[in-house]
């Protein structure tokens, strides 16, 4: 009988651990976030703040200090300029709100109807004619829930850019497969995962999960526990005991 | 896009797997064809699906990495190594000397495993069952060498964030050394095997063509890229990892068809002997693990990170929110991104043809679906 | 005409063939014959789990600090832990540990802090039921007992 109630310990308990690090940060975090952006917007770099985890260890006194050194919990960025920024904001102008650098690695934020067009003239006017990714990354409390990344880069000038862009949570962005061909299974990607509809897409289906999936996994308000008690109420007819 | 709905007297839709010796793993194709041409093909994808993203933002920065291996499992020491140098450049740190040159060691000793266990697949699938055995044997002491150092032969969470955490253990330059010694002759071996074989060059001449262009609009990377004549290879273009000190070729061929693949894939094995040769001649003393402290705590910021992987461009684009767990975590799998290829590729050829393409784009399913 | 003679005789065959015959010679064996012969296991291997004990005086080297549980990317790990009135020390009590849900990573091993638990080079682990696969306390210490064959 003991025998019998330790699986259940050791099978039961894990899940609610893990449970507890994906309902919380969602809660917490993203109001830090959530001010970060009009902020980095100004692509001022705020006061410097030290890269904390590599300092030290000494966890008891660091985690005093957190509260002062988590409100200016900002990218900091530094403005990106180049012959090609002048090029963009010439031809662009007010739709593209950023051009910035972090960590050595350079991108723009854009204006979401714009992006077809920037991504054209990128490869057609700057040899950007390789586009390596396409990705969203939810903010649950932003107004404009999504930022769709599509990660571009040149044989020629051997260089790599990201064009950002925010998007609302019903908006549906052009697709660019007409400019990348590879942008089809990466967009169907992104709309089985976040659930962003790619208008005029050829094939805007569910490409990693079948069909008939409900909810889109890598939201933050995707909670893989319920659709897994869901799953086996429906299934099994039974309760699952996490 | 087939549109799959459509059908008139003379076509015919076969399903190719999920569960088909040829595809790799559970990878279905519906193919469309018209007698023995292919009309159209769809790829059915998601078997393998686990989640990976979504597990590393339930997971802090040192749990995820061993779920990494788990991806291109054949080659899990690269899927590492491009992990922690994403953490790395989030935390705007780098492995110290002496960390890096063996990173550079194993990665190179998982390519060769990975193109070895490549070769050995491809040429079961066209027919050539010989291979395969010599193929295991040489990979077998590569693992030895995986095993022997960090413990582990196949899914080898062999970094750590920051560096290393096992020290090279006595007798691995002079094991690798061995290795490479031993290795080149059997390469030679496997080009007698099946380079000038009459079979193998029917077989593979002209099938599948995916010319410099396409390979782009495609965004294809890696050994096709390569076969089609772009030499471009990140380990030149944007170096990690200190790999500008190495002295090595990239080996390109011009007309992109399966037979170039091959070469340029059987040339790869060899740059890599030459790349371990000169890491193991002198690897720095030094500390192993740069200083991140026992907890990885990223600064908020974003950072996309690729590296040369067997297969192509593997990058990991983060982004941390200042916590212990990145707030999204994606990883850009060079087998997916190829894979979207294969309609191209297999347009107009023979459904013999199909099980070539797909073995010489060298997919892993674990790294398709995640 | 070299080309055709060439087809002709299938030297190109023949050379594949060749490879094969030199490599028929018994000294290019390279199987094992597994359970007769007991393959070499790599000082580091991270196989079967063990609760290191004293070995002089049998007690548990475990100090219960929970530390490995945390560490576990699987959260497979249970530790419970008594504390003990005279000693005002924590004991450990059950120790728990899913073997078929670990990943054998090593982040419980190196986690912890008085190298109480080891990965070992035993990589038998099957067994006949999911149960089999959990291990406690005495199982950890004591370190699975597969099947030998004789021959
Ligand atoms: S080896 Fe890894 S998965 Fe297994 S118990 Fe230890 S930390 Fe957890
Ligand atoms: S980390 Fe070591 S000492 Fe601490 S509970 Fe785990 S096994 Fe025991």
């Amino acid at each position: 009988m003991a025998d019998e109630n330790q699986p259940d310990q050791t099978a039961g308990a894990p899940e609610g651990d893990a449970q507890q690090p994906k309902t919380t940060p969602p809660a917490e975090t993203p109001p830090a976030a959530a001010p970060a952006t009009p902020a980095a917007e100004g692509a001022k770099p705020p006061a410097v703040k030290k890269p904390a985890p590599a300092a030290k260890p000494a966890a008891a006194a660091h985690g005093e200090k957190k509260p002062a050194a988590k409100k200016p919990a900002v990218m900091e960025t530094t403005p990106w300029e180049s012959d090609l920024t002048k090029l963009l904001a010439e031809r662009f102008g007010g739709a593209i709100t950023e051009f910035s650098s972090y960590v050595g690695q350079n991108f723009l934020v854009a204006a979401p109807d714009s992006v077809v067009a920037i991504v054209e003239f990128l490869r057609e006017e700057a040899d950007f004619d390789y586009l390596v990714d396409v990705t969203a990354v939810d903010y649950p409390q932003r107004p404009e829930r999504f930022d769709v990344v599509y990660v571009l880069y040149s044989f020629a000038r051997n260089e790599r850019i990201r064009v950002k862009t925010r998007i609302k949570e019903d908006y549906a962005p052009h697709t660019v497969t007409g400019v990348h061909p590879t942008a089809n299974w990466l967009e169907r990607e992104v709309y089985d995962m976040f659930g962003i509809r790619f208008a005029e897409h050829p094939d805007m289906k569910r490409i990693l999960l079948p069909d008939e999936w409900e909810g889109y996994p890598l939201r933050k308000d995707y909670s893989i526990i319920n659709m897994d008690n869901r799953w086996v109420k429906d299934n099994l007819g039974i309760d699952s005991g996490q | 896009m087939p549109e799959t709905t459509f059908l008139d007297a003379n076509e015919l839709v076969l399903n190719m797997g999920p569960q088909h010796p040829s595809t790799h793993g559970v990878l279905r194709v519906i193919l469309k064809l018209d007698g023995e041409k292919i009309r159209g093909t769809e790829c059915v994808i998601g078997y393998l699906h686990r989640g990976v993203e979504k597990i590393g933002e339930n997971r802090t920065y040192q749990m995820f990495a061993p779920y990494v291996d788990r991806m291109d499992y054949v080659a899990a020491v690269s899927n590492g190594l491009g992990y922690c140098l994403a953490v790395e450049k989030l935390l705007n740190t780098e492995a110290p000397p002496r960390a890096q040159v063996v990173r550079v060691i194993l990665t190179e000793l998982n390519r060769i495993a990975s193109h070895l266990l490549w070769l050995g697949t491809h040429a079961l699938d066209i027919g050539a069952i010989t291979p395969l055995f010599y193929v295991m044997r040489e990979r077998e002491e590569i693992l030895n060498i995986f095993e022997a150092y960090c413990g582990a032969r196949l899914t080898t969470h062999a970094f750590r964030c920051g560096g290393l955490q096992y020290e090279v253990y006595d007798g691995m330059e002079q094991q690798a050394k061995r290795f490479c010694k031993a290795f080149l002759p059997r390469v030679d071996e496997y080009e007698e095997l099946l380079s000038e074989n009459r079979i193998w060059k029917e077989r593979l001449i002209n099938v599948g063509i995916l010319t410099g262009d396409e390979c782009k609009q495609y965004g294809v990377t890696g050994p096709v890229l390569r076969a089609a004549g772009v030499k471009w290879d990140i380990r030149k273009a944007l170096p990690y990892s200190g790999y500008e000190k190495y002295d090595f070729e990239i080996p390109t061929r011009q007309n992109g068809d399966t037979y170039d693949r091959y070469m340029v894939r059987i040339q790869e094995m060899r740059q890599s002997v030459r790349i371990v040769e000169q890491a193991v001649e002198d690897i720095p003393s030094g500390p192993i693990m740069a200083k991140v402290g026992k907890i990885v705590k990223p600064p908020v910021g974003e950072a996309y990170v690729s590296i040369e992987a067997p297969k192509g461009e593997l990058g990991y684009f983060i982004v941390s929110d200042g916590s212990t767990q990145p707030y999204r975590l994606r990883v850009r799998p060079p087998s997916f991104i190829n894979l979207q290829a294969l309609e191209r590729m297999s347009r107009g050829a023979l459904v013999a043809d199909v099980v070539a393409i797909i073995g010489t784009i060298d997919i892993v399913l674990g790294e398709i679906d995640r | 005409m070299r080309k055709l003679l060439k087809t002709v005789f299938l030297v190109d065959l023949i050379q594949g063939l060749w490879v094969t015959l030199r490599n028929q010679h018994p000294k290019h064996i390279y199987t094992e014959q597994y359970p007769a012969q007991r393959p070499k296991i790599a000082e580091r291997y991270r196989g079967a789990p063990r609760l290191n004990i004293h070995p002089v005086s049998g007690e548990t080297l475990c100090i219960a600090c929970n530390l490995c549980a945390l560490a576990c990317p699987e959260n497979l790990i249970v530790v419970t832990s008594e504390r003990n009135e005279q000693t005002r020390r924590k004991e450990l009590t059950t120790f728990i540990y899913d073997t078929s849900r670990c990943m054998f990573c090593g982040l419980c091993e190196d986690a912890c802090p008085v190298d109480a638990l080891e990965l070992t080079q035993d990589f038998e682990l099957a067994s006949y039921t999911r149960d089999g696969a959990i291990w406690d306390r005495q199982m950890l210490e004591e370190g699975p007992k597969p099947t030998r064959y004789r021959y």
